[in-house]
């Protein structure tokens, strides 16, 4: 029994490297006073995770994590911290240090103790069907409701055909269709959410509140 | 590299994260570590995606495009957190923002009220 996705050994030594930087720049974020610097090792920590989803086959995530993470709220927290100006008193530890120590070792614990006792259902499962259109390739033939799967390209009809690659390694088209048909619904509520966020931020930026009273008739344009 | 390893790195992250959120004072210190936590959750995600099968594969039926893609459910679902997270880190900032010019602080001992 091999399994469908074979893990090499320089696979494996550039999971744990990943694993290694995710979590070593996250625990400066959490115990660094300066919080420039913890924004910092954030950014670090973001890029450790995207490398993380490249090694597990996921290009398309890794790259947005990349784009919107390291890219984008990275900036963000490097904004906030340069406008708050008494971030010269840096992050203090709050009262409960201990109760946070206890808290994320019972957390860990209890994950970990579930994610090698639990028997998780493998890929051998899978049909030989399903594991060559996962990473070969598969050809869709027909149009419109009437769609049937392939393994090899049909010869000599009228049928619309579409190659498509193995789902697992050319795993960004499968994942496009997948937001837009399966995922419909989600995606479009992703997108008012988005500017529910932005109009909420804008809102909650707008004027101070002392100057409100006054540039009330201007504001409400 | 195993799902359980992969697994022992996401609650690692998760972990930190909350230690973070429970441990510091200064507000952006916490909104830092709740997006460690975010990412925690999603590589967990991308883990099941990429090691455990899709049930629409394991039965007998004809294989269907739909159930060759609901093999990639995960990457979807990771996309959707990551959005989510996005929004929620610019929201909570113009919260920190708004509270910063009320009270001319960020610490979190300081936000017992909502007033302004």
């Amino acid at each position: 029994m091999t399994p469908v996705m074979e893990v090499s050994a320089l696979t494996t030594i550039a999971f744990w490297a990943a694993s290694a930087m995710t979590l070593g720049f996250a625990a400066i974020v959490v115990t660094q006073r300066d919080v420039f610097r913890a924004a910092i090792a954030l950014a670090g920590s973001f890029l450790g995770v995207g490398i993380l989803y490249f090694v597990l086959s996921a290009e398309f995530v890794g790259v947005v994590q990349i784009l919107v993470y390291v890219g984008a709220i990275s900036v963000l927290m490097a904004f906030a911290v340069m406008f708050i100006q008494d971030i010269a008193s840096g992050s203090r530890p709050a009262q409960g240090r201990l109760v946070g120590v206890a808290a994320a070792v019972l957390v860990f614990a209890a994950l970990a103790f579930t994610a090698y006792n639990t028997e998780w259902s493998s890929q051998n499962e899978l049909s030989p069907d399903a594991v060559v259109a996962l990473t070969e390739g598969y050809y869709e033939v027909g149009e419109g409701d009437d769609i049937r799967v392939e393994l090899t390209e049909p010869a000599g009809d009228n049928d619309v055909v579409v190659a498509n690659g193995g789902a697992f390694v050319e795993s960004t088209g499968a994942v496009g269709v997948l937001l837009v048909r399966e995922y419909m619904l989600a995606f479009e509520i992703i997108g008012l959410l988005l500017v529910a966020a932005l109009i909420g931020g804008l809102l909650l930026m707008r004027n101070p509140p002392s100057s409100n009273k006054t540039e009330k008739g201007d504001a409400s344009v | 590299m195993t799902i359980e390893n992969v697994l022992l790195v996401s609650a690692a992250l998760f972990a930190i994260g909350a230690y973070g959120v429970v441990s510091r004072r200064s507000l952006v210190t916490v909104i830092m570590s709740l997006e460690l936590m975010f990412n925690g959750v999603v590589i967990a995600a991308v883990a099941f995606s990429r090691f455990t099968p899709a049930a629409a594969l394991l039965s007998g039926d004809p294989l269907t495009a739909e159930a060759i893609r609901s093999a990639l459910t995960g990457h979807a679902f990771a996309i959707f957190v990551t959005a989510v997270a996005a929004g929620e880190a610019a929201l909570a900032f113009a919260l920190v923002f708004a509270m910063y010019r009320a009270t001319e602080s960020v610490e979190i001992t300081d936000a017992s009220e909502m007033k302004n």
